[in-house]
């Protein structure tokens, strides 16, 4: 695998997208302090604001070079500082290696893109990165782009074992965020369990799913065996013009379930086919997860 | 055999096979092809999808066409379909093939073997035996073959052995033959006759008759036999007759005469008159020419009797004056040898001396003048001589006067007699015309040819038959005497202009020619004596070792030959000498053939039926080769590369070859030709090349570099490595993210699409073509801008770039703006970096640039000519080191060479912007007041 490229092209893309700081609305203790402010008063070293004292505050608050100035006494604040831990998982089995035409990229590479650009864009904006199910710790630093990739590369180097298609259910600190990429074309009762593990402990979730844009049209005629990438077995068609409506509406009930499943956890679901640019998921994913207030300011 | 006008089928029961194509037709629709296999990651979603509707999976209309196609193109084949066929022989013996094959067969041989070739076909169909019997006799060496019915295979091979003889048919004898044979009294004949008469001919047609059936073959104009004859010399010229056996129209030939080695010396056109069997040409050759002259060939005829051997007779022939050269101081005039030199110099080679040196030598005529006067010794050696074969010529003078002696044709009386003299009282007298038996006969006789003296012949009984001329009154001037093989000639006056004023006159001239004609060439060799065969004659005219078996020609072949098995036409002798034998004159004159009344006759026939099997076959296979393809095409196995859209199928059948697709897509992928714009573009320059949608994207969908490929890969590489370092250095440092270089080929590719171009300029890169030089006008016209690099910094230190050749001759064509050296303040300078000098790999050299003053182009210049060798600085490998030595600055100048590349690039990409920006505070300060 030409992981070099791939991160190159991650990173070009995410070149495009300021970076992205990952809305922490419900920050609990248990979110790792984190490095850029959050427009409020909170922990960090950047000054906020001074305030006047209020009895309760600890003398060693007190701002005394301020205070000297005036005869009141004046509280220096800090701004709120505070970093997002965000899980990356993208689907690397075998159904993933496909593209239906020659000049477009398989899934698996346009899931790898999507995931390092996510990442690129996330530490750029301080943020913590780890790849889900491998135990890595979230990191940030210009490093951590480069990590994930060794992370993801190092994984399916791996030839032995079959990656699975869907994600491992690890436990995650509440209030994380996991991003999910992957075809999402598995029974939806299966899917559903993991969206229910993760929402359950309060982990936030975006699922991405790649599609070939054979996937979606089902562009074939006549009289055609399909064969699974994955074992599933062989099916054959007389007529697939006759089954494309059919096709179709599996498809958008696939799609409708997942819907469905990510909407009480809050999560969103994000659509996107490999004969498209890979901008307009990130994008989307960007809008999802940014704090946008911040952005409107900066 | 089953027959559709030019077509017929000859196994016929096998196209009861084609009832079989229904249920081909049946069986096919029944099997439904084999799906296409699709590897499908969503297959779970389609699992459990089935139509609704349940009709059987059907094969498409046109493979089951193609199948068919497949089926009947075979059920064809094996039925022997056949183009043109010929009809059933009639009768039902065995067939018999009466070939002549005489010399007059050569002329269309191949179409009369072919024709014969046909008919044991069509045997061998009917399953008949074959007679095969030529009318000539066979050659000595021939092989003795089985005669009389046989397969027609052996048949066949049997006539491909068949070639022409260079002798006649002997009629008589082939009917001799066919007695002997005992052929089937029911056969059918065909006779491929030559269409000459002989005297065998009636008992050949009458014993032929006597079969069952009766075909003659007669050979159209164009293949009917022609005899050349040999060649008649006529004064200087050769005059050359053939023969034909009937007066059927106007027909033109040609007459090639060749030497030794084969090459055509002389060629003239023979015509034959509408209504004459002698067609006549005259071949006037140099004599040099015709002394090298062996043969004589009727162009494309190709046959012993259309050619003609020449031998020692047909060239100069040796002549000798005997007698002695006169001296330098003599005169001349009044010398005999003198006239008779002048009179033969340019046709015969000619030698003066005694008479043991002249005889000693090959000589074919002797001249001997009256003051000559040979002793009694040489007369008696040179009667000798003429018994041999020789020609004497001998001239009156006062010493014959004087007294005669035995070496003359006819006694004289002594003394001689003047005429018109002073003691005279006749007029000299003129000549008379030639008797008839005069060798003279034709030739013109001048009106004022007198004769004023000469010597009397005694009268006697034989004299007017040894008179070959005479005066107007009847006495002889020229008596001859046949001695043995040769000539004693006399003239009755003399050589000189003595006694008359002949030997003045072309009269003189052509009388010793003619005299000399008679001659036999080298007389007294050779004739005398059984001749050695040494080369002879085939069938078609070619010349070759004599076969085995081949007589001595007798001494009297001269009178006897007759071209037949043991003495075939050819040149007889040793290396040293021959003689040649040739065909015509040797046999009687060619005659039509005379056939009785009731007797069916037929032209020789080129075309004949061809077989259609193995076409037939060959389209069953290509449709196999192509129902393969599509079955794999079907099945999803072809690669993609080779894969059609999917309207694309009936044309797949048609085109049946998967060659063409490529190019076909090709064309789908261009977009339609733009109507051209007629007020901009000049009429003579070409429309903009057409651009694929893949150049298009490629190019437009991010910014790029582009170098123009100039042939020469050394430059192109560095070209390219160092754009993309130059590309590298500005993603690095600037916001301009270029995309990989490319490399323009401006005969191909369309530059319009690019920014920037950077053009090396090397000796070897070939001119513009007007297309490239239209190109690269538009890209200029349009706002592009090309940076020449000459690289020529190091070489020429103060020479203005312009005036490079290369650049000259690469830029001829193109409208380049007038230029100037780069002010110091050009925005060059200050575009992204503030620079005061351009370095490349060299330093110092001028930048030239667009002289405009910033009113063209809102002062962006089109073209920049540097000679720093740029690419060469540009260039870094993979890690990012220079590729070439930048001198003398090294690494702090390949800094300056890329700072220039970012401005030039800047300068491209954003104009004069950073001029602007230099006035910013101006107007500012305009602004706020």
């Amino acid at each position: 695998m030409a992981a070099p490229s791939t991160l190159n092209r991650s990173l070009e893309l995410a070149g495009t997208l300021p970076a992205l700081m990952v809305a922490a609305d419900r920050v609990a203790a248990t979110v790792i302090q984190g490095v850029h402010g959050r427009r409020r008063v909170g922990q960090g070293d950047a000054f906020w604001q001074y305030r006047p004292y209020r009895d309760g505050d600890s003398a060693s608050q007190i701002d005394w070079r301020q205070s000297a100035r005036s005869r009141n006494l004046f509280v220096r604040e800090t701004e709120w500082e505070a970093a997002a831990s965000v899980w990356l998982w993208r689907d690397a089995s075998p159904s993933m290696q496909y593209a239906s035409l020659r000049n477009i990229d398989t899934k698996a590479v346009r899931a790898e893109v999507i995931t390092l650009a996510l990442a690129s864009l996330l530490t750029d904006a301080a943020e913590r990165v780890a790849v889900l199910g491998t135990g890595m710790r979230p990191i940030t630093g210009r490093l951590a782009v480069r990590r994930v990739a060794e992370t993801l590369f190092d994984e399916t180097r791996d030839s032995t074992r079959t990656p699975p298609s869907l994600p491992p259910m690890v436990p995650l600190p509440a209030h994380g965020t996991v991003v999910l990429v992957s075809d999402w074309l598995d029974p939806l009762e299966k899917i559903e369990d993991i969206i229910r593990y993760y929402a359950s402990v309060g982990v936030r979730g975006h699922l991405v799913q790649v599609l070939d844009p054979a996937e979606e049209d089902l562009p074939f005629d006549g009289h055609v065996k399909f064969e699974g990438l994955e074992a599933e077995g062989q099916h054959t068609i007389r007529r697939v013009e006759t089954v494309r409506t059919a096709y179709g509406a599996r498809l958008a009930a696939q799609r409708e379930g997942l819907q469905r499943l990510a909407r009480p956890a809050n999560w969103t679901v994000h659509l996107h086919r490999t004969d498209r640019p890979a901008q307009t998921v990130l994008l989307s994913l960007y809008l999802a997860m940014a704090d946008l207030r911040r952005l409107t300011v900066a | 055999m089953l027959s559709f006008g030019a077509f017929a089928f000859a196994a016929p029961g096998m196209l009861a096979l084609l009832l079989a194509l229904p249920v081909i037709y049946w069986l096919l629709r029944l099997i439904p092809p084999l799906p296409k296999l699709v590897r499908f990651p969503a297959i779970r979603l389609l699992i459990g999808l089935e139509p609704a509707e349940q009709t059987p999976m059907k094969m498409p209309w046109w493979l089951l066409l193609l199948r068919l196609l497949l089926a009947a193109a075979l059920i064809l084949a094996v039925a022997r379909p056949l183009l043109n066929p010929q009809a059933e022989l009639p009768g039902r013996g065995p067939l018999m093939l009466v070939i002549d094959d005489g010399w007059s067969s050569a002329p269309g041989w191949a179409t009369r073997i072919a024709h014969a070739e046909r008919l044991i076909q069509r045997a061998e169909r009917a399953n008949r035996p074959v007679v095969l019997t030529g009318t000539a006799p066979a050659p000595l060496d021939a092989p003795t073959v089985r005669r009389g019915a046989m397969r027609p295979d052996e048949a066949r091979t049997l006539l491909r052995a068949f070639r022409p003889k260079p002798w006649p048919t002997d009629r008589a004898a082939a009917v001799t033959a066919i007695d002997q044979m005992q052929v089937d009294p029911a056969a059918y004949v065909v006779w491929l006759s030559d269409g000459l008469e002989d005297e065998g001919a009636p008992r050949l047609t009458e014993r032929l008759r006597r079969f069952d059936g009766l075909q003659v073959l007669l050979p159209d104009q164009a293949t009917t036999p022609l005899l050349l004859l040999p060649p008649a010399a006529e004064g200087r010229d050769l005059k050359v007759r053939a023969l034909r056996p009937v007066a059927d129209g106007p027909r033109k030939t040609a007459i090639q005469a060749s030497d030794e080695q084969g090459r055509v010396v002389a060629r003239i056109d023979l015509d034959f008159a509408a209504s004459a069997t002698q067609g006549e040409g005259v071949l006037a050759i140099p004599a040099e020419l015709r002394n090298r002259m062996a043969r004589l060939d009727i162009e494309a005829q190709g046959g012993a009797g259309s050619t003609i051997l020449l031998d020692e007779r047909h060239r100069r022939r040796p002549v000798a004056i005997l007698g002695e050269r006169a001296t330098a101081g003599g005169q001349p005039l009044l010398q005999e040898i003198y006239f008779l030199e002048r009179a033969l110099d340019p046709y015969v080679s000619l030698s003066i001396g005694d008479r043991e040196s002249v005889l000693t030598r090959n000589t074919a005529v002797l001249l001997i003048p009256d003051g000559a006067a040979p002793s009694a010794n040489d007369r008696e050696e040179i009667a000798k001589w003429i018994e041999r074969g020789g020609i004497a010529v001998r001239f009156a003078g006062p010493n014959l006067a004087q007294g005669s002696d035995n070496l003359v044709p006819t006694p004289l009386r002594l003394g001689d007699r003047a005429l018109g003299g002073v003691m005279s009282w006749g007029e000299p007298s003129a000549l008379a015309e030639f008797p008839p038996n005069s060798p003279f006969l034709g030739i013109l006789i001048p009106k004022d040819v007198r004769i004023s003296q000469q010597v009397l012949a005694e009268p006697t009984p034989d004299l007017a038959d040894k008179t070959w001329a005479r005066l107007a009154d009847g006495t002889p001037l020229v008596t001859a005497e046949k001695r043995g093989q040769g000539y004693l000639v006399l003239m009755h006056t003399t050589a000189n202009t003595g006694w008359s004023n002949m030997s003045l006159s072309g009269l003189f001239v052509n009388m010793l020619q003619r005299l000399v004609t008679l001659s036999r060439g080298v007389a007294g060799d050779g004739v005398n004596k059984a001749l050695k065969p040494w080369r002879t004659l085939d069938g078609f005219g070619r010349l070759g070792a004599p076969p085995a078996g081949i007589q001595m020609l007798p001494a009297d072949a001269g009178e006897t030959f007759l071209p037949k098995p043991s003495s075939p036409p050819g040149l007889y002798g040793d290396e040293n000498a021959q003689v040649a034998f040739n065909i015509g004159g040797r046999i009687q004159p060619p005659k039509p053939l005379v056939l009785p009344s009731g007797v069916t006759t037929d032209r020789l026939s080129e075309g004949g039926e061809t077989d259609l099997s193995r076409w037939f076959l060959l389209g069953a296979l290509l449709l196999l080769l192509a129902d393969l393809l599509i079955s794999l095409w079907l099945r999803g196995l072809l690669p993609r590369a080779l894969r059609f859209s999917r309207a694309a199928p009936a044309a797949l059948l048609l085109a049946a070859a998967m060659t063409g697709a490529p190019d076909v897509q090709a064309q789908q992928l261009q977009p339609p030709q733009r109507p051209t714009t007629q007020t901009s573009t000049p009429q003579e320059k070409p429309g903009p090349p057409p651009l694929t949608e893949e150049q298009a994207l490629k190019g437009s969908l991010d910014m790029r570099l582009a170098y123009i490929i100039t042939g020469d890969k050394e430059v192109d590489d560095i070209s390219k490595a160092g754009l993309e370092g130059l590309s590298e250095i500005l993603r690095n440092r600037t916001s301009v993210e270029p995309a990989d270089p490319v490399g323009l080929d401006l005969e191909r590719d369309e530059p319009r699409l690019y920014p920037l171009i950077y053009w090396p300029v090397t000796a070897t890169q070939p001119a513009l073509s007007p297309r490239a030089q239209a190109a690269l006008d538009r890209y200029l016209r349009t706002g592009g801008i090309i940076f020449i690099d000459t690289r020529d910094q190091q070489m020429s230190f103060d020479r203005p770039a312009g005036g490079n050749p290369d650049l000259k001759r690469l830029l001829a064509g193109v409208e380049t703006p007038p230029l100037q050296t780069m002010p110091p303040d050009h925005v060059l300078t200050k575009a992204f970096y503030l620079l005061s000098d351009m370095p490349g790999r060299w330093q110092g050299g001028k930048l030239w640039i667009e002289s405009g003053n910033g009113r063209v182009n809102d002062g962006v210049t089109t073209i920049v000519i540097g000679s720093n060798d740029y690419a060469g600085a540009w260039a870094v490998d993979q890690r990012g080191r220079g590729v070439m030595p930048v001198s003398p600055g090294g690494e702090t100048q390949r800094e300056m060479a890329f700072r220039f590349g970012v401005n030039l690039v800047m300068h491209a990409l954003t104009g004069n912007y950073k001029d602007d920006q230099v006035h910013l505070p101006d107007i500012m300060q305009r602004l706020r007041r």
